[in-house]
């Protein structure tokens, strides 16, 4: 039973979530007030500044246990570090605005993308069956309209492709909620975890269709074939966004899910399925990437492998797992975020930086960002000197330490085969210029610059700087 | 402290020579230069020298930790000493990116001798494959060298990788190498030295691992094939030495029949296939297998004899064959072209050049008194005293072989008449022999004194 909301509101719980909240609204406002050409900075300054706020607060909600809303949002370190990912990730997407995106469109995409974020951490601390629906669909609506904020026709597509195919896993995953709902008589995700339960069909069926939902989301193969075509025609800075809040938020109810939320005396055949789908996702991701010509449509592949191997640490679902799925996952967010931002970098509005053919010969006009780029495609490989290179072995050494041997081989496998592909781009852009014509790159902005410099500077120090928080034990009461 | 400077100081000083102009030629081989000659200080300063701190806690226990003893030593010795002939030897055309790349190889290998601990040592096993990548994409007409080059020895540091997390679950601790008593025992161990030995066998590299290995000494450029045969080359065989048979003595006992036929198997066919080729680099990168397959039966051996006399050939090998490479890259430089059947009759007007190589192959072929020779010799005598008498024999060919094909090589680069279609330029320079003169008294130190480096080199 939900306790009337009204009686245990605790602002202070979801202080992050407003913040960004009404940084959404001042936005829109603030937009159309500013100068013709300040449009595009007011609304990054706007909005980044609401993001640093809100990351402030929620890293004082570090130690706070317990749940608000009546059992609705959990609070503790698991919601606040899955909070900061988010926040980091929409941080470094709002700077993608610089270069990408025409400007009379930026403060309404600002705007949108700050409406999605407060769906991802919504998700981030979701407890009850109810709070995780209600962050999927904030998180997606303004997603819906997100991608087809571009002019181009492949961003219309983008945009009614994910609306139908997004709102069909929406559909699943409210059955399997239905079902669990059945199963427990309650939406509190707290009152699962009853031993009794275990051998409930309702139980069985609803998290399965629940899961078919988080999959879909996460882009875990076969629920993948949504992510490339969706990638390649969003705007870049929402691509970015998606491919990593995305992730961040359904790992972290899948995690909860998963540590918190089952009925003790679960077998683990029970899960052998998403570890299944895990195995499967590194080698589709990673196969299918090898005949990409697109940036965004490489990366929405290389994102299903990641799914993959974040899924790894967690089998065997142990409390070390998740923290080094949560290493991994900040890692990749700011690899990704990196890739993204040398692309955005490359772009102006038509967003020429998503082609790879763009990136042909580019060390030899551009040495800074082609470095980079290699660095952070070095990560995604998994390479010295980056924190990919200890993320795989962290991953791999869990799978296995829990006995998912097959798992940790998959993962290498995978790895093998991602190489030709990431080191495909570093090949072209070390190739010697072929005398042809090359567009003339844009220059961008310092603040990109220095966040690439940051983003190059993080991965090497997480490498030898292992930090992993301790205090994430996710809980559901 | 002193040794976490030895690794920094060349990756930190490669990284700061790209914020110079590119066209900065020759203060970035001057400050190449002083930054190499830095480190052969610091190793000499540093010999004994241990240096810890920690890494990780959990999953397992990994550390920070280097270490310059025994076979280390020697291992870095030589790669400061080849690294800084290699840089002396790049000519005013040297790029900065190349001297910068020779730097980061340095720091990277130095990195993985020293390293107390095998996530370390994995970590700097896959680093050291960028510097050489990166170089070999720079040079456009052989990317499919540097293709070939990255996925075999990054298709071995994945399979190293993923022995080094088992490893460490395992064991619960990969801060291991250079200790006594740990002995990896049970029924994933023999999975566990499969993915190491995978690694090495790549590396070092050995007969059917090998195809990308002739492709890469022929395509890079003269100073950092130097740098990969003398010294990247041995990487494998230190780790046999000191990973396979410390933590895994009985399984490398029990599986020594197949690395025995495989070390067989290159000697021969190395010597074969150096015979019949034509290019210079080439008939140097067949030998290397050759030789190196005898290194790999010395260990399997099990001999101390043999052992030590690996260890000394081990140090032997690295310095002809980077005496080989550079001194094959001064020709090229001078003539052109690497083909024997273009070559021809150099010595007459370049005796200085041909003084270089003859002495640089007497030591390949195992003249006595040159540094090949002493390693030889207890090689052999090792395993014939294991009772491997098929091996020792076998062992014997190539030695016969050897003298063939580096005859072979010298009279056709140097003797015979002059040829007119080749263009005649200007001995053997200060500069290009002062870049020998440390690897040539190093061949003579250890061919007539060997003592000081088998004493200690293994225990």
């Amino acid at each position: 039973m939900i306790a009337n909301p009204t009686t245990q509101v605790d602002w202070n719980g979801i202080a992050p979530i407003i913040t960004i909240a009404v940084t959404a609204l001042v936005v829109p406002f603030a937009d159309l007030f500013a100068r013709t050409h300040a449009k595009r900075w007011v609304a990054i300054l706007i909005g980044g500044l609401g993001t640093l706020l809100a990351a402030g607060l929620c890293a004082q909600q570090y130690g706070s246990t317990g749940t608000v809303f009546g059992g609705a949002f959990a609070l503790g370190g698991f919601t606040v570090v899955f909070e900061e990912i988010v926040l980091l990730a929409l941080f470094g997407s709002l700077l993608l605005f610089a270069t990408t995106m025409q400007e009379r469109r930026v403060g309404g995409s600002v705007a949108l993308m700050l409406w999605s974020a407060c769906g991802a951490l919504l998700m981030a601390g979701a407890s009850n069956l109810m709070t995780v629906f209600l962050g999927i669909e904030l998180l997606s609506l303004a997603l819906y309209c997100l991608c087809g904020m571009n002019d181009r026709p492949a961003s219309r597509e983008s945009a009614l492709k994910y609306l139908v195919l997004s709102s069909t896993a929406s559909g699943f995953m409210l059955l399997g909620m239905a079902l669990l709902f059945g199963a427990s008589g309650s939406v509190a995700l707290s009152s699962l975890t009853l031993g009794g339960l275990a051998t409930s069909s309702f139980l069985w069926s609803g998290s399965a269709l629940f899961f078919v939902g988080l999959a879909f989301k996460m882009s875990l193969a076969p629920f993948h074939a949504w992510s490339p075509d969706v990638y390649e025609g969003a705007p870049m800075p929402v691509t970015a966004f998606m491919s990593v809040a995305t992730k961040a938020a359904t790992l972290a109810v899948l995690a909860r899910f998963l540590y918190a939320a089952l009925p003790t005396g679960m077998s683990s055949a029970f899960l052998l399925p998403i570890w299944i789908l895990a195995g499967l996702s590194m080698l589709v991701g990673n196969l299918g990437m090898l005949a990409q010509t697109d940036l965004k449509r490489l990366l929405a592949y290389s994102g299903v492998a990641q799914a993959g191997y974040l899924l790894v640490a967690l089998a065997g679902t142990t409390a070390l797992g998740l923290r080094y799925a949560i290493y991994y996952l900040v890692a990749y967010a700011i690899m990704n975020l990196g890739a993204f931002s040398v692309a955005a970098a490359l772009s102006d509005e038509k967003e020429a930086g998503s082609a790879l053919s763009a990136y042909h010969a580019l060390a030899s006009r551009r040495p800074y960002l082609a470095a980079m780029m290699s660095l952070f495609l070095l990560a995604l490989a998994g390479l010295p000197p980056t924190a990919g290179f200890l993320g795989k072995i962290l991953l791999l050494s869990t799978g296995v330490a829990t006995g998912y041997w097959w798992l940790a081989v998959l993962l290498i496998l995978g790895t093998a085969i991602s190489l030709f592909a990431y080191a495909k781009i570093i090949r072209a852009m070390y190739a010697r210029p072929d005398g042809k014509a090359q567009p003339e790159l844009p220059v961008a902005p310092w603040p990109a610059m220095i966040s690439i410099a940051l983003y190059g500077i993080a991965l090497v120090v997480m490498t030898f700087y292992p930090l992993t928080p301790s205090n994430i034990v996710p809980f559901v009461r | 402290m002193m040794l976490l400077a030895l690794v920094l100081v060349p990756l930190i000083v490669g990284t700061l020579l790209f914020a110079l102009p590119a066209a900065a030629q020759t203060l970035s081989r001057v400050i190449g230069v002083v930054a190499s000659l830095a480190t052969v200080v610091l190793v000499l300063a540093a010999r004994g020298d241990d240096w810890s701190v920690r890494w990780l806690s959990r999953p397992f226990t990994a550390a920070f930790h280097l270490g310059l003893s025994g076979l280390s030593f020697w291992l870095a010795l030589l790669l400061t000493v080849v690294t800084l002939s290699a840089i002396v030897a790049c000519n005013a055309s040297a790029r900065r990116d190349l001297i910068a790349q020779l730097l980061f190889l340095e720091g990277t290998m130095l990195g993985l001798f020293l390293a107390r601990d095998l996530l370390l040592f994995a970590l700097f096993w896959d680093a050291m494959l960028l510097p050489v990548f990166f170089t070999l994409l720079a040079r456009a007409s052989h990317v499919t060298t540097a293709w070939r080059y990255f996925l075999y020895n990054f298709a071995g540091g994945l399979a190293l990788l993923l022995a080094t997390a088992a490893f460490g679950v395992l064991f619960g601790s990969t801060d291991v190498i250079g200790q006594a008593g740990v002995h990896v025992i049970g029924a994933w161990a023999p999975w566990i030295l499969g993915g190491f030995a995978l690694a090495f066998l790549v590396k070092t590299p050995v007969f059917p691992l090998h195809t990308w290995m002739p492709l890469t000494y022929a395509d890079t450029p003269p100073a950092m094939v130097a740098v990969v045969s003398a010294v990247q080359s041995k990487a494998g065989l230190y780790g046999f030495i000191v990973i396979g048979l410390a933590f895994f003595p009985d399984y490398m006992k029990a599986y020594a029949g197949i690395f025995l036929v495989l070390g067989a198997i290159s000697l021969i066919y190395g010597a074969l296939a150096a015979l019949a080729q034509s290019d210079t680099k080439r008939i140097v990168a067949y030998s290397s297998l050759s030789h190196l397959g005898l290194i790999l039966i010395a260990i399997f051996s099990f001999n101390t004899i043999a052992l030590q006399g690996a260890g000394l050939y081990l140090i032997a090998h690295g310095i002809f064959s980077a005496a080989l490479f550079l001194v094959l890259g001064f020709v090229e430089e001078r003539e052109e072209t690497r083909s024997l059947t273009h070559l021809g009759g150099l010595g007459a007007l370049n005796p200085r050049l041909a003084g270089a190589l003859c002495i640089a192959a007497l030591a390949a072929l195992g003249l006595p008194g040159l540094a090949g020779f002493a390693g030889e010799l207890l090689i052999i005598t090792g395993i014939f005293q294991s009772g491997l008498l098929w091996a020792a024999l076998l062992a014997l060919i190539p030695i016969v072989l050897a003298a063939a094909y580096m005859l072979r090589l010298f009279q056709g680069v140097m003797n015979g008449p002059q040829r007119s279609d080749l263009p005649i330029r200007a001995d053997l320079s200060w500069r290009e022999g002062i870049a020998l003169a440390p690897l040539v008294l190093a061949l003579l130190a250890l061919g007539t004194i060997p003592g000081a480096l088998l004493q200690t080199v293994i225990k």
